[in-house]
């Protein structure tokens, strides 16, 4: 209880130096601190917004089917989940494939038997779900066929009518120019007059048949929830078997140790064999018992060429963008400081603030595409290259040329707000604190470090802020430019294989982007929180 | 025997043209281990006679010594204790302290300057506070924790620019006494800037009045022959207090006053314009002789 109290304003602190201030009022209702007060707050900053999020989840259900592109409507709420779940299945799906292929004994062993039990499981299900899609189709037909029957009955109709008609208006025309009289103007206009309203009442006719026939074509194209049902269910359920499959095969057939044993035993009986024989044949032997023990060598140290996920391209956005940051930071505060610091340095840098500063990703990423790709043109033969895929926690990610130019796009995109703040916190070191340094006569290094940069520290960190949002937001189009692995290459491939739920993946791009762009803005909140210090809040 | 010493010092700022000139011809001489006290109003140039004792301001003309010697730009030596504490908002007091004591003292090893730093913190009875951030004390005691970094310096003189103008009258008796111990026990040159007749009396040996400015310069002085430790609870029967503090208040008044009537006697001129009548014409018969005409109001009163 004691320790419960404790903790009430240490929490209340944490929460709003994360700036989660809408769990503040729960925190304090459940110390019971003026419950009709926290019920307010809580129905304003909780209660509110969820609704708010009901409704649009709502409009965009309903919004979505009207909106029909080539590529299918677009995905509504559930459809993007489905997506969201189907990626995660396949990186779930790849990482099994992985260790299967790594499995060795007793392990590999039970692994096999859960994977065929599973796919005895689920086979019949196949040919039930194949049934399921074939019946849901066929009804389906049958409605089309009973609401376009009646349409098309009607058009078939209505074209033999029209067609009488117009064989009927064009004999009584022939039949009043044969009955013209030569020199009778009047007559003459008659008949250019009757031929042309013949000529609409016949296009007009023609327009009520295309009417007709383009609402049969709307009732025969019509999509059923049933068939999409019984599809997905059926593509799910084939895509469980192909997988249980290849991961059967990556146990037994394609597993390394496996592979290893088999060519081992193969070597022991060649080398068996080359023991009896001598001369040319002995030769020929021994070749071919070097050639696959060397075989031999690579099976061991080979792995499963997994897929990327989507996950692993997250991550290495997330990588990419802090590679970025930290270059512009590392090369922005030193010279904002410098900035603040010289009136003249400031006046030099202005020009080149103010031209650079609004050129867009899209131009700086080909230019730093060519740079990168010269210095590196083939990262498999480059000893740098190697050495980052040596490092352990970035090593996987294997950073390359594009990755490299992506960065460096970031960095110059998003370092001007960090310029811009350093040099305005440097420049507004209040004078009384210079005054302090003046009288203890420190030096040039010692009043940088111990006055201006500490002083400046807020302002800084606010552009750091600023700058990493703008660069998560270039860096998504940095990547799908430069083709780097990462969430911009997954959109653009998504965009570019047209699979039956792209669509859908790229709307969970949209939320997934978003959400990690506010998690980091939260992490420089706190961060800014950190060196923020007269106690006032940063701004949020 | 002067220790600091200020000749025909003047300070001016702005162009030649029209140029303002904050002090005239200040002339000072401080013995050493003297506290003197300089009063006058606000605005008349007491901080920027502060600035130039400490050097941070540079005077147009004249010059500042130091035991015979001439002082330009500021230094530990003559440790000045800022009017708005001035302590910097991103380090606790201690670090605050040490950065005095870093710079003073950098041959002493880490628990030394530990040790001097928790005894100036003692001294200013912050004891209880050495790790709160500025934010997080009363003005008084950011003013103690002000005076605490200016004592690390061990300064040969110490200036206090008006250092007790932001506190309360509780808090203010306090500091005061605590600077009066302090320098009782280890007496060292002061020169203090105030604007208040007691804390001036009960505190110095020699108050210096500085005229009004602009153009302000020192008036005669008024020595202060009180016994010390003087005790405040009794100060008010002491006739000598008493006999100082009306005959300071009563210049300080004769000043404010001359300075408003000089402020009075400008001349301000104003246009020579009169008045349009835009009074209707009222039908009354035109005179021929247009001196005669009725004169407006505002003249004629």
């Amino acid at each position: 209880m004691n320790l419960l109290k404790k903790i009430k304003y240490p929490l209340l602190k944490g929460i709003d130096f994360t700036g989660l201030t809408f769990l503040s009022p729960v925190v304090r209702l459940a110390y019971g601190e003026e419950p009709s007060v926290q019920m307010k707050k809580i129905g304003q900053w909780i209660i509110i917004p969820i609704i708010a999020i009901l409704l649009f989840v709502f409009s965009w259900s309903v919004v979505s089917g009207n909106i029909r592109t080539k590529s299918g409507t677009l995905p509504n709420p559930v459809e993007t989940s489905q997506a969201l779940n189907a990626i995660n299945t396949f990186a779930e799906r790849e990482k099994i494939k992985r260790d299967a292929y790594n499995l060795t004994g007793e392990e590999r062993l039970k692994e096999i038997e859960t994977a065929k039990a599973r796919l005895a499981e689920i086979q019949p299900l196949v040919a039930s779900r194949n049934e399921a899609v074939a019946k849901a189709k066929a009804a389906h037909a049958e409605v089309i066929t009973s609401k376009t029957g009646p349409l098309r009955a009607k058009y078939d109709n209505l074209k033999a009518s029209f067609k009488d008609a117009q064989a009927a208006r064009k004999t009584a025309l022939e039949e009043t120019a044969s009955t013209l009289q030569p020199g009778n103007k009047a007559s003459y206009q008659a008949l250019i007059a009757s031929i042309k309203a013949d000529i609409d009442a016949t296009s007009g006719e023609k327009d009520e048949l295309r009417l007709l026939k383009s609402d049969i074509d709307d009732a025969a194209a019509e999509k059923s929830k049933d068939v999409a049902k019984a599809l997905y269910a059926q593509t799910k359920i084939a895509e469980e078997v192909q997988f249980l499959e290849k991961q059967i095969d990556q146990l037994t057939r394609d597993n390394r140790g496996e592979k290893i044993i088999e060519a081992q035993a193969k070597i022991d009986t060649e080398t068996e064999a080359l023991t009896a024989l001598t001369g040319p044949e002995a030769f020929k032997k021994a070749r071919t018992i070097a050639r696959n023990e060397e075989r031999l060598e690579k099976t061991i140290s080979s792995s499963y060429a997994m897929p990327k996920t989507f996950w692993y391209q997250v991550r290495r956005s997330v990588l990419c963008v802090f590679t970025g940051f930290i270059l512009g930071s590392v090369v922005a505060i030193p010279i904002g400081i410098l900035c603040g610091l010289n009136s003249t340095f400031m006046a030099a840098m202005t020009p080149f603030v103010a031209i650079f500063k609004p050129v867009s990703p899209i131009v700086w990423l080909p230019i730093c595409l060519i740079i990168a790709s010269f210095y590196v043109p083939s990262p498999e033969d480059s000893g740098f290259m190697k050495w980052l895929w040596e490092i352990p926690l970035i090593g996987p990610y294997e950073i390359n040329p594009a990755f490299i130019a992506s960065a460096a796009t970031v960095a110059l995109c998003s370092l001007w707000a960090t310029l811009a703040n350093t040099a305005l916190g440097v420049a507004s070191i209040d004078k009384d604190h210079m005054n302090v340094a003046r009288v203890l006569k420190l030096g040039f290094w010692s009043r940088l470090f111990k006055i201006v940069i500490p002083s400046a520290l807020p302002l800084i960190f606010a552009g750091l802020r600023i700058s990493l949002g703008v660069g998560w937001m270039v860096l998504i189009a940095a990547e799908l430019l430069a083709s780097s692995e990462g969430i911009g290459k997954f959109v653009w491939d998504q965009f570019n294989n047209g699979g039956s739920d792209s669509f859908a993946k790229m709307v969970v791009v949209v939320f997934i982007v978003g959400f990690i762009g506010l998690l980091l803005d939260r992490i420089m909140v706190v961060f800014q929180r950190l060196v923020s210090f007269e106690g006032g809040a940063a701004s949020v | 025997m002067s220790f600091l010493e200020l000749k025909n010092v003047s300070v001016g700022f702005g162009p030649s043209s029209s140029r303002v000139e904050v002090l005239r011809d200040i002339n000072l001489s401080v013995k050493e281990k003297e506290f003197v006290a300089i009063i006058g109003f606000s605005g008349a140039g007491k901080s920027t006679l502060m600035s130039v004792l400490a050097g941070l301001q540079p005077p147009s003309s004249g010059e500042v010594t130091k035991a015979g010697k001439r002082m330009t730009g500021p230094g530990p030596d003559r440790g000045l204790m800022f009017q708005n504490y001035s302590l910097l908002p991103w380090l606790s007091v201690f670090d605050n302290i040490k950065l005095a004591v870093d710079r003073v003292f950098p041959q002493l090893s880490k628990s030394e300057k530990a040790d001097k730093i928790h005894h100036y913190i003692e001294m200013v009875k912050l004891g209880h506070a050495p790790d709160k951030k500025p934010h997080e004390l009363s003005g008084g005691m950011r003013q103690r924790a002000s005076l605490a970094r200016t004592l690390a310096l061990d300064p040969e003189i110490l200036l206090l620019d008006e250092p007790l103008s932001a506190l309360d009258a509780l808090t203010r008796s306090e500091i005061q006494d605590q600077i009066l111990n302090i320098w009782e026990t280890d007496k060292r040159t002061v020169v203090m800037i105030t604007n208040d007749v007691d804390e001036a009396v009960l505190m110095a040996d020699r108050i210096i009045p500085l005229t009004m400015g602009p153009g302000a310069t020192l008036a005669t002085e008024f020595p202060v022959h009180m016994d010390r430790p003087r005790d405040r609870h009794t100060l008010n029967e002491n006739p000598e207090f008493m006999r100082l503090k009306s005959e300071i208040t009563r210049f300080l008044m004769g000043l404010n006053q001359e300075s408003k009537n000089m402020s009075k006697n400008q001349v301000i001129p104003m246009p020579d314009i009169r008045p349009k009548d835009f009074s209707l014409p009222t039908a009354r018969p035109r005179l021929k002789n247009k001196t005669e005409q009725p004169t407006n109001p505002r003249s004629a009163a």
